[in-house]
């Protein structure tokens, strides 16, 4: 190859879409700018309480609202009162392949807007105590800690193709795919639209 | 400046080597509890690892899903590898990369349950060798990988980025973690389970001890040798007693090569010299004397998992290169 690869430039592109959610005494979340007009998609279980803060990459703290929550697939969908935000690329995780380059963005150990890189070591399914018994989930070897749950895991391209919401055996990471929380965020849209 | 499709290309690159070499990673269910990887080397031969071969009913699934029924051909503990016979000429054979180098790409797979074959990435960490396994024996090369071996990778191999097999990986040589047996290793020592259904290593009889030599012997032997192995017993009935070796004798070259440590003479017994004759150089009361033995057959262990304590008294242990 001509030119060294620039293992930077998926890592940037989704930057700006990355917050630090605050919704327990200690310790922050990561969290996903989900569209420009303030939606934040996070995991179910950085949340404790229903008055989150907010900081975005440009130092901005929002109080949030809770829109909506899945404790199945343990997903939260959030909004802050703010416009022309950096939404992030979202990417089809059903065209995911094992062995594909990925990289997580998320705040480890309460460090602030860290990357790490690992493959796609597998694409499975887990066991679920609700409603859908059976949910798709991507694991990783890129390495993840407490901060990162809410965080994207993003292709080589910089789209978000999975949530990464656990960590299991020590090391491996478990992210949920982008098509379950696309499918989670237009659920709610279309409940909301009901209602209205 | 790069570009974002040069991380693109390298990410698909990944992916076609998973795809590729995955086709050839199998999973092994022969002890209990203990769900393992092989690798096909050829359509109807497996290579696993052996710590993970324990019951008689052996069962192989193929990528496809297809569960077949397989014999162990045989199994050598000292560098934890084990052939498998299928009940078909079934499986695609993986392609090999008998070239390992520091820093390269690399690829664990394992095939641990049918969900799948999994992945982890890191590069080749290091290439060692030789060390001694706690089986007592010398195993020739080993690489080392910084990719995360998850349960049930061991037998499973490690790949490059073109999905080409640089060795397979085993947690059962209790070195402190997994290490990778090199391709060109295993599938010479495949070659000679699927031939013998054993690894032929050579013996000689003999306990020694490492000794200096003395200013005298050094000069006697015309070269700058510094070290050899002083016989301190010789085994009845042995290729030694045969050849008249005696205790006191003191070991400095086997077939035309150096003998300055006991892994030199392991390596040179494990080089294929099994009943061929070759010329022993030994310094008998500071004399060079050279001696024919006919090399006999190195007994393997009764049982595989044999005390490690037993293994260290006997061999002593530690990382001796």
């Amino acid at each position: 190859m001509a030119l060294p690869i620039n293992f930077a430039s998926a890592v940037s592109a989704a930057k700006p879409s990355l917050v630090a959610v605050f919704a327990k005494r200690y310790g922050a979340g990561a969290g996903i700018l989900w569209s420009a007009d303030g939606l934040v998609l996070t995991n179910r279980h950085v949340l404790s309480s229903h008055h989150p803060k907010v900081l975005l990459a440009d130092e901005r703290q929002l109080g949030a609202e809770v829109v909506a929550t899945d404790e199945e697939i343990d997903l939260a969908l959030l909004r802050v009162n703010a416009r022309d935000l950096p939404a992030i690329q979202i990417g089809d995780s059903t065209q995911l392949r094992i062995g594909e380059l990925v990289f997580t963005l998320g705040h480890p150990w309460g460090q602030r807007n860290s990357a790490s890189f690992g493959i796609i070591s597998q694409l499975g399914n887990a066991q679920t105590r609700g409603r859908r018994g059976l949910i798709p989930i991507i694991r990783t070897d890129a390495r993840l800690a407490p901060g990162n749950s809410g965080g994207p895991l993003l292709n080589a391209s910089g789209e978000v193709v999975g949530i990464n919401t656990m960590i299991v055996g020590g090391n491996q990471g478990i992210a949920i795919p982008s098509a379950v929380a696309v499918d989670f965020v237009e659920q709610v849209k279309s409940k909301i639209s009901v209602a209205n | 400046m790069a570009t974002n499709s040069d991380l693109q290309a390298l990410s698909s690159a990944m992916a076609a080597a998973v795809q590729s070499a995955g086709a050839s990673v199998v999973t092994i269910d022969a002890r209990q509890r203990y769900p393992a990887s092989g690798v096909v080397i050829a359509p109807g031969l497996v290579l696993t690892a052996s710590h993970v071969v324990q019951e008689d009913d052996i069962k192989v699934s193929l990528p496809d899903g297809e569960e077949l029924s397989a014999t162990l051909l045989g199994r050598d503990p000292n560098s934890d590898l084990a052939l498998l016979k299928l009940s078909t000429l079934k499986g695609s054979a993986a392609a090999t990369n008998e070239n390992p180098q520091i820093g390269q790409l690399a690829l664990a797979l394992g095939r641990p349950t049918a969900e799948g074959v999994q992945a982890s990435l890191g590069i080749v960490s290091s290439i060692g060798g030789p060390v001694r396994s706690h089986h007592g024996g010398l195993l020739d090369s080993y690489l080392r990988t910084d990719a995360i071996p998850y349960p049930g990778f061991s037998g499973g191999p490690l790949v490059d980025a073109e999905g080409s097999v640089l060795g397979i990986n085993t947690s059962g040589l209790g070195m402190g973690a997994s290490l990778t047996i090199p391709a060109k290793l295993a599938w010479k020592i495949a070659k000679s389970l699927e031939e013998h259904g054993s690894v032929k290593r050579g013996y000689l009889g003999v306990r020694s001890q490492l000794v200096e030599l003395a200013e005298d012997a050094r000069k006697a032997l015309k070269r700058e040798q510094e070290s050899g192995l002083l016989i301190m017993s010789v085994e009845k009935s042995s290729p030694a007693s045969a050849a008249g070796l005696i205790v006191g004798d003191v070991i400095v070259g086997f077939a035309g090569q150096l003998v300055t440590d006991h892994d030199e003479l392991l390596l040179q017994l494990n080089s294929g010299v099994v009943n061929k004759s070759i010329d022993l150089e030994v310094l008998r009361g500071g004399k060079p004397e050279s001696l024919k033995v006919t090399i006999g057959e190195q007994e393997e262990p009764a049982h595989e998992h044999r005390s490690h304590r037993h293994g260290r008294r006997q061999w002593g242990w530690g990382w001796r290169r």
